[in-house]
């Protein structure tokens, strides 16, 4: 139980998949712009992640080593495809603001990393949890950027204005200012990884 | 060659159980997508056009079409209609509502990707407030300042709409 329970951790500091990781970079430059984004994405991926890494330890004996790719991609797409439906069904306005980056799941490094790196070689609860962990992770590092953002970039949080104190710096609401914020933010969690060593 | 046959069947059955879940999904999914669509246009409509109980799509050739809006009796009020644009980086979209008299009573846009901050202030009431009240010439709307081509597109695409309308609605009941 415990080792499971440090695998569900991992993902979300050690191996943080955005800041340790930097792995899936690009949903995380577009759609951290509100932090109501950054949270529906968190959570498709999170289901993607969760989805996918169980079936793939589930079935990891009966695919064979040469075609494990396109066996992997199918499994992913196929949960991407599922989430993309009960977005458009359930929460149209949030589906119409990540737009196509839903979709985009399907090639993002993060799913099939843990795919390839994790779920094929371990048990189904340790890659569950490992999935968990990892899309806990993914959604904690983009509602970080997209805080820091929809602050800087809107003057908002959570979507209220809270002072009307500061014209909003426009580039933080674009992608240039996404890569900012993430060069940034990497920087200060080095620095703070050194100083503890 | 053993080899091949066995990849192929691996990988056949993969994709048939998926599409077989996909299809499940579809099918559970997609009668809450149709009525997540009618109910957002019917709301955006309704948005245009407060008075109004009822509306009626009318084609007016392939693809364009307006919306004819009646209040709770039957009594036709006046017309809904979408309008677009090229602004300075996307297609703006804008739906507007329109008395039988011509006035203008509110818009909204419905889509646009202008640059944040500037292009994107469209959207807001600020802007899109001025539009109530006013005939189809517009004057005296004025565009956003650093956002000319955005303010303009949705300007010029209502204006230019309106008139068409106004024309096909003026002789209704």
């Amino acid at each position: 139980m415990k080792k499971l329970f440090q695998e569900f951790i991992k993902g979300i500091i050690r191996e943080n998949p955005t800041f340790v990781l930097v792995l899936g970079l690009c949903p995380t430059l577009a759609v951290s712009v509100s932090v109501a984004n950054g949270l529906g994405m968190g959570i498709a991926a999170t289901f993607v992640l969760l989805g996918s890494s169980v079936i793939i330890s589930l079935v990891k004996k009966f695919i064979p080593d040469q075609i494990r790719i396109p066996c992997y991609i199918v499994v992913i797409a196929t949960f991407v495809t599922i989430a993309e439906l009960c977005m458009k069904a359930y929460s149209p306005v949030l589906d119409r603001a990540l737009g196509i980056y839903v979709p985009l799941i399907v090639v993002n490094c993060i799913v099939l990393g843990r795919a390839e790196a994790f779920a094929c070689k371990n048990s189904v609860a340790a890659s569950f949890f490992d999935g968990l962990g990892m899309g806990v992770g993914f959604t904690l590092a983009l509602m970080f950027i997209s805080l820091i953002r929809e602050f800087i970039g809107a003057g908002k949080i959570f979507g209220h204005t809270l002072i009307n104190a500061f014209e909003p710096v426009a580039v933080f609401g674009m992608p240039s200012g996404a890569l900012l914020v993430i060069g940034l933010l990497l920087g200060f969690f080095n620095y703070l990884k050194r100083r503890k060593a | 060659m053993k080899e091949i046959v066995r990849y192929g069947f691996v990988l056949t059955l993969i994709c048939a159980i998926s599409a077989g879940l996909l299809a499940g999904a579809n099918m559970i999914t997609k009668p809450k997508i149709a009525l997540q669509k009618a109910n957002e246009e019917k709301a955006a409509l309704e948005e245009v056009m407060p008075q109004a109980e009822k509306f009626e799509a009318v084609k007016i050739s392939e693809d364009s079409q307006y919306y004819k809006a009646f209040d709770k009796s039957g009594i036709f009020l006046g017309a809904a209609f979408k309008a677009s644009a090229k602004g300075y980086s996307s297609v703006i979209e804008v739906l507007a509502g329109m008395l039988k008299n011509g006035t203008i009573t509110v818009i909204k846009v419905v889509s646009q990707s202008e640059t944040p901050g500037l292009g994107s202030r469209i959207a807001e009431a600020k802007f899109t407030s001025q539009f109530s009240g006013k005939d189809s010439a517009l004057s005296g709307v004025q565009a956003i300042s650093g956002a000319t081509i955005s303010s303009r597109a949705v300007i010029n695409a209502v204006k230019q709409k309106a008139q068409e309308i106004k024309i096909l609605i003026e002789n209704e009941k």
